[in-house]
C-alpha cells in the first residue's frame, strides 16, 4: 500500500484537565512548522475536568481547513468514550491506544497499535504520569507520521517557554514514545505520513479571538467593559494581555480603562457610557450576553451611541452547547431590541478579517453614531488558524460628525443633535464637557433639538431618517469577496468562519462536474454586491451554520421581489466545526429538489 | 438690581434647567431645587458636570436643572453602569445621577451594588417615595410594613434601607434626607459633590399623589412629625464662602474633603462618630425600631481610592486622547508579528 502524504485527519480523546491540550497544540505546532497546511479543531466540554475532549488534526495538501469526512487516525486515551470512540473508526483506521487504561479494542478490520502509556510515563515521573503520557502518544504519533525531530522539538520548546524542567521532562517521554514505536511498529505503521513542504514565509497560527484584541488594541480602544463567558473570554483575556504593552506610557498609566462588568448588562452600559463621553468602548460576548444587553442595545440605536460588541458565537439556544460552535445569533444581532432596529454587522472569515474588522469596527460605530456588532464563532475565536499576518490600519482614526467648538456649531444652519443637515441620516453630535450646545440624551421620543417629543410627525422622521443612516452603510462597510465562474448557474452565498471549507466544498462539487461560484458576505446590511451576484446567477444557495437559514431570511426580506424564487437556504448545525461532506450533500439535495441538478454525491 | 454671581462669575439662572413636568407639589422638585443651588454655591461650572438618572419620575428630573450641562437618561436601574463607563472616559468630571427607589432598590439594585463596591466618583442623588409613580402607584421595595395604598392591600414585605445596605458595602459617603429640609439637604449635597467617591443620599421624598397617606412613613404628614436629625452638616468651601455660614451651637467637627474644602458636622446625637460604620448601622436600626428616619451624614470615609484612580489611567481624560495616544506605533505591530512567526 502507498503511503498518503499530507492528507490525513487524526483524532485523539482525552479527557478534559488531563493535560492533553499541550500535546495535540505540540503536533499540530509541528506539522505547521513543516510548511504543511494544517488544522485543528478542540472540541472541548463544559466542563474543568473529567468530561471527554477530542482534538482533531487535520494536514492537507489541498489546503482543507475543516475535519475530514472520516478519521483516519484514533488516539484512544479516554476510558469513559472508549467503546463509542472505536465504534466510530471506519476500517482500515489507525488505531493508537494506552493500554494502561486496560480496556480491549478489539477490531480486526483497523492497524490496532497499542501502547503502555501511563507505565512509561511514570518511569519518567510518577506524579506527573498522567500528564506526560500525552507525550508519549506525540512521540508515538512522530514515529508513525515521520515528524522532524527539530520542528518537533522546536515545538515543544515554544509550548513550555522557559520552563526547563517541563521541556526536560517532555523530551524524555517524547523520545520514548518514538523509540516504542520504532521498535515495535517498525514495519505495521500506517500509510499516513507527514512530508515537508516550502514554508510559505511569514505565516503563523493565532485564535481569532486574539486577532480581535490586538484589533481593538489598534483601533484605539478607551474601555473595555466585560463579563466573562465561553467562548469570548479570551478577547478580553488578550486586550488585558496586550494592553501593558502597547497601550502604557513609562509610569506604568493606561490609555485603556478595564472593567469586569458584574453582568453584561452592565458591561454593555459601560461602553455607551463611553460612548456618550467620547471614547472607544468595547465589550465581547456570546449570545447569552446578548440576550441580556438587549435593552441597552436598543438605547445605543435611538440616542445614537457609537460602541463596538463582539458575539463569539456558541451553540444555542439558552446555554444550549456552550463550548460547541453555531452562526446562530445572525438574525438576532441585524435586528437586536424591541422596536424597529437595525445595526452594522461585521463578519470576518479569516484571521486577517478578525484583526482587520476589529479596529475598523470602532471607526464605523463613530460615523454612524450606532453600535457596531462583530460577529465571531467558537470555531474561529478559540481555535488555531493560518494567518498570514495584520495590516497596519491604513486609514486615519474616522472620529465621526464631533463638534468641538461654537464656531464649528455656529457654521451650521440651525443645528441639532438629530437634525440631518448633510441628508446622509449623520447628525452632529457634542461631547460632555465641551460646553457646547448641551443635550440630555434619552431613549425616550425626541424632536431634532433632542428636547422629549411624542409628536407621530417628529417619531415617524426620526424613524426614517435612522433606516436611512443604516441603509447609506451597505455601499462602504466590507463588501462580499465574489469568486465566479463563468457559468453562472449556481451560486452559494456563505459567510464567516465557513471560509475555512469552502474550497473542499467547492472540490466536492466539483467532483460531479458542477462549477459554482462563491459570494462570502461580510457585513451587514447586505450589499448591493451580493444582490448582484444573487441576479447573475440562475440558483442561489446560502449555506450557514444555523437551523433555520437566518441569512437566508434576511436575503429573503432584503432582496427585490423577483430575485427571491431564486434563493434557497442550506442550514444545517449539530454544534460541530462544519465539515464540508456534509454541506456538500446538503446542497446537492436542495439542488436536486429545485431542479437544477440531477446528480448525486457517491 | 445686581445679580449675584458665585465664585466663578456665574449667577444662579446659569444652573437652572427646564420646567418641571411632575405633580405640582413633588418632593422630587424641591430636591431639584437643591441641585441646583448646591452646584451653584460650591462654584462647579455646568459645562463640567455630567447628569445622569436611570427611569421613573425621579429621572425625568434631570430636564428640570443644570441645562447648560450634558446629560443622559438611561434605562431603568442601569444607570450606573452608564455612569461608570462616561466617568472612565472623563475622570476629572462632577457626575451627579438622580434615581428612585424603582430604580434602586429593584431593578438596579445589583448596579447600584457594584458601583458603590468601585468607588465610582458619583453623587447618587435617591429620591425615596417608596412608590412606583410613572406606573400610577405600585409598592416599591422600600415601602414600609404596613403602607396603605390609596386603593387596596397593605404592603407587609419588609423594604430594603438603601443606606444600611451601602454602609455593609464600604460605600464612602452615606447621608439621609428630606426633600423638604432644604437647609439640610443642602449641605449633604454640596459635601457628597465635594466627596471624591461614591456619595449616596437617600432623600425621602413623598410621593404626593401615590403615597400620602399619613400611615406611610415616607408621607408628609409622617416624616415630618418623626424626622430626627443626627447631624446638620454644613459646607465650607475652600474659597470663600458665598453666604455667612451659621455657626450651630453644640459640639461640632471638622473633615476634610478630597478637594481641601471642610464639612462641619455638629453632632446632635453626640456619641455618633460618622467613620464608626456599627454606630451608623446602629443609629438606622435604633430609628427604624422606633419608626423614625434618622438623617445627616451616617458613613463617611474618604481614604479610599475612585474607580477611576484604581485604574491608573493617564492624565489626559480618555475621551480626548490623540490617536498617537490610542493607536500604538506600525513598528510595535511588527514585532509582534516577528514574535508569532518565531524570528
Amino acid at each position: 500500500m502507498d503511503n498518503i502524504i499530507n492528507d490525513f485527519t487524526l483524532n485523539i480523546a482525552t479527557a478534559n484537565g488531563t493535560g492533553s491540550q499541550s500535546a495535540n497544540l505540540i503536533l499540530l505546532q509541528t506539522i505547521s512548522d513543516m510548511g504543511v497546511n494544517v488544522s485543528g479543531k478542540n472540541l472541548f466540554p463544559s466542563n474543568i475536568s473529567g468530561l471527554p475532549t477530542w482534538y482533531i488534526i487535520r494536514a492537507s495538501d489541498a489546503g482543507y481547513q475543516a475535519p475530514g469526512n472520516r478519521t483516519h487516525i484514533q488516539v484512544l486515551m479516554n476510558k469513559a468514550t472508549w467503546e463509542a470512540d472505536i465504534e466510530a473508526c471506519e476500517p482500515g483506521t489507525v488505531i493508537i491506544y494506552n493500554t494502561d487504561v486496560k480496556l480491549p479494542v478489539e477490531r480486526d478490520d483497523c492497524l490496532v497499535l497499542p501502547v503502555p502509556m501511563t507505565k512509561m510515563a511514570r518511569g519518567i515521573h510518577p506524579k506527573l504520569a498522567r500528564m506526560i503520557a500525552n507525550i508519549i502518544y506525540v512521540g508515538v504519533l512522530a514515529h508513525l507520521l515521520n515528524l522532524d525531530d527539530d520542528a518537533i522539538l522546536s515545538a515543544l520548546n515554544k509550548q513550555f517557554k522557559g520552563k526547563q524542567k517541563a521541556i526536560e521532562l517532555n523530551s524524555t517521554a517524547l523520545a520514548l514514545g518514538r523509540d516504542f514505536a520504532a521498535e515495535n511498529f517498525g514495519e505495521e505503521r500506517g500509510p499516513y505520513r507527514v512530508e515537508a513542504r516550502e514554508i510559505e514565509e511569514g505565516s503563523f497560527m493565532i485564535e481569532g479571538n486574539e486577532a480581535i484584541a490586538l484589533g481593538a488594541i489598534y483601533g484605539g480602544i478607551t474601555t473595555l467593559a466585560w463579563y466573562p463567558i465561553t467562548p469570548s473570554s479570551s478577547v478580553a483575556e488578550g486586550i488585558i494581555d496586550w494592553l501593558p504593552k502597547l497601550r502604557h506610557d513609562e509610569d506604568g498609566k493606561t490609555t485603556c480603562a478595564v472593567i469586569q462588568a458584574e453582568d453584561e448588562l452592565s458591561a454593555v452600559g459601560m461602553i455607551i457610557g463611553t460612548g456618550f463621553a467620547g471614547g472607544r468602548g468595547m465589550t465581547a460576548t456570546s449570545g447569552p450576553g446578548i440576550s441580556l444587553m438587549s435593552e441597552f442595545i436598543g438605547l445605543a440605536y435611538f440616542a445614537e451611541i457609537p460602541c463596538v460588541v463582539w458575539d463569539v458565537n456558541r451553540t444555542g439556544p439558552s446555554t444550549g452547547l456552550p463550548t460547541r460552535t453555531q452562526q446562530g445569533d445572525l438574525s438576532m444581532l441585524y435586528e437586536a431590541s424591541h422596536g424597529d432596529t437595525q445595526f452594522p454587522v461585521l463578519i470576518p472569515g479569516n484571521m486577517e478579517e478578525c484583526f482587520e474588522f476589529s479596529w475598523r469596527a470602532f471607526d464605523i460605530a463613530e460615523r454612524l453614531q450606532t453600535l457596531v456588532f462583530g460577529f465571531s464563532d467558537l470555531d474561529l475565536g478559540m481555535n488555531k488558524w493560518k494567518c498570514s499576518g495584520f495590516t497596519y490600519p491604513d486609514t486615519p482614526m474616522d472620529r465621526g460628525k464631533v463638534l468641538h467648538t461654537q464656531k464649528e456649531i455656529d457654521a451650521i444652519e440651525n443645528h441639532g443633535r438629530y437634525r440631518d443637515v448633510d441628508g446622509d441620516g449623520i447628525c452632529y453630535r457634542t461631547l460632555p464637557g465641551s460646553g457646547i450646545d448641551p443635550i440630555l440624551y434619552r431613549g425616550t421620543g425626541k424632536d431634532e433639538d433632542g428636547t422629549y417629543s411624542e409628536k407621530p410627525e417628529i417619531y415617524h422622521a426620526n424613524m426614517e431618517r435612522l433606516k436611512r443612516k443604516i441603509d447609506n452603510s451597505r455601499t462602504w462597510l466590507p463588501q462580499p469577496i465574489l469568486r465566479e465562474e463563468v457559468e453562472l448557474e449556481i451560486g452559494i452565498i456563505y459567510y464567516g468562519s465557513m471560509e475555512n471549507m469552502i474550497q473542499e466544498i467547492d472540490d466536492i462539487l466539483e467532483s460531479t462536474g458542477m462549477k459554482v461560484s462563491q459570494c462570502r458576505i461580510r457585513s451587514l446590511p447586505l450589499s448591493p454586491i451580493a444582490e448582484k451576484f444573487v441576479r447573475d446567477h440562475e440558483t442561489t444557495i446560502i449555506l450557514e451554520v444555523n437551523r433555520d437559514g437566518q441569512m437566508y431570511g434576511i436575503l429573503r426580506k432584503e432582496l427585490p421581489i423577483e430575485l427571491v424564487p431564486r434563493v434557497h437556504s442550506c442550514a444545517f448545525s449539530d454544534g460541530m466545526p462544519p465539515r464540508a461532506i456534509i454541506y456538500a450533500k446538503k446542497i446537492m439535495d436542495v439542488l436536486r429538489k429545485v431542479g437544477a441538478t440531477t446528480e448525486v454525491l457517491a | 438690581m445686581t445679580i449675584k454671581l458665585n465664585v466663578i462669575n456665574l449667577p444662579k439662572d446659569d444652573y437652572k434647567g427646564g420646567p418641571s413636568s411632575l405633580c405640582p407639589g413633588c418632593g422630587h422638585d424641591q430636591i431639584s431645587n437643591v441641585i441646583v443651588t448646591s452646584a451653584w454655591e460650591n462654584g462647579l461650572d455646568p459645562k463640567r458636570i455630567v447628569k445622569m438618572s436611570g427611569i421613573g419620575c425621579s429621572s425625568k428630573t434631570p430636564a428640570y436643572f443644570l441645562s447648560q450641562s450634558h446629560g443622559f437618561n438611561t434605562v431603568h436601574g442601569r444607570m450606573p453602569s452608564v455612569t461608570t463607563g462616561a466617568a472612565m472616559n472623563n475622570k476629572d468630571m462632577t457626575f451627579l445621577a438622580v434615581s428612585g427607589d424603582g430604580d434602586s432598590a429593584s431593578i438596579g439594585i445589583g448596579q447600584l451594588i457594584h458601583a458603590i463596591r468601585r468607588n465610582l466618583d458619583m453623587v447618587y442623588i435617591l429620591e425615596n417615595n417608596g412608590v412606583y409613580g410613572l406606573t400610577k402607584g405600585q409598592y416599591s421595595a422600600t415601602a414600609d410594613i404596613g403602607s396603605k395604598k390609596k386603593k387596596g392591600t397593605t404592603n407587609e414585605t419588609q423594604p430594603i434601607d438603601l443606606c444600611a445596605l451601602a454602609v455593609n458595602l464600604g460605600c464612602t459617603f452615606v447621608a439621609r434626607s428630606f426633600s423638604g429640609a432644604k437647609k439640610q439637604l443642602t449641605s449633604l449635597m454640596k459635601a457628597a459633590i465635594s466627596h471624591k467617591g461614591f456619595s449616596l443620599i437617600d432623600i425621602i421624598s413623598p410621593c404626593v399623589t401615590f403615597n400620602n397617606n399619613d400611615e406611610s412613613m415616607r408621607s408628609y404628614g409622617y416624616v415630618k412629625e418623626h424626622d430626627v436629625e443626627l447631624h446638620a452638616v454644613d459646607y465650607i468651601p475652600s474659597f470663600s464662602p458665598m453666604e455667612e455660614v451659621e455657626i450651630p451651637a453644640g459640639a461640632y467637627r471638622d473633615i476634610e474633603l478630597h478637594d481641601g474644602s471642610m464639612v462641619r458636622l455638629e453632632t446632635i446625637s453626640e456619641e455618633h462618630d460618622p467613620f464608626n460604620a456599627v454606630a451608623a448601622l446602629a443609629a438606622m436600626h435604633n430609628a427604624e425600631r422606633e419608626k423614625k428616619h434618622v438623617t445627616g451624614l451616617l458613613y463617611f470615609d474618604p481614604g479610599k481610592p475612585s474607580a477611576a484612580e484604581d485604574q491608573n489611567l493617564v492624565d489626559t481624560p480618555l475621551s480626548q486622547l490623540k490617536e498617537e495616544q490610542m493607536r500604538p506605533s506600525k513598528e510595535s505591530l511588527d514585532e509582534i508579528l516577528a514574535g508569532f512567526r518565531g524570528l
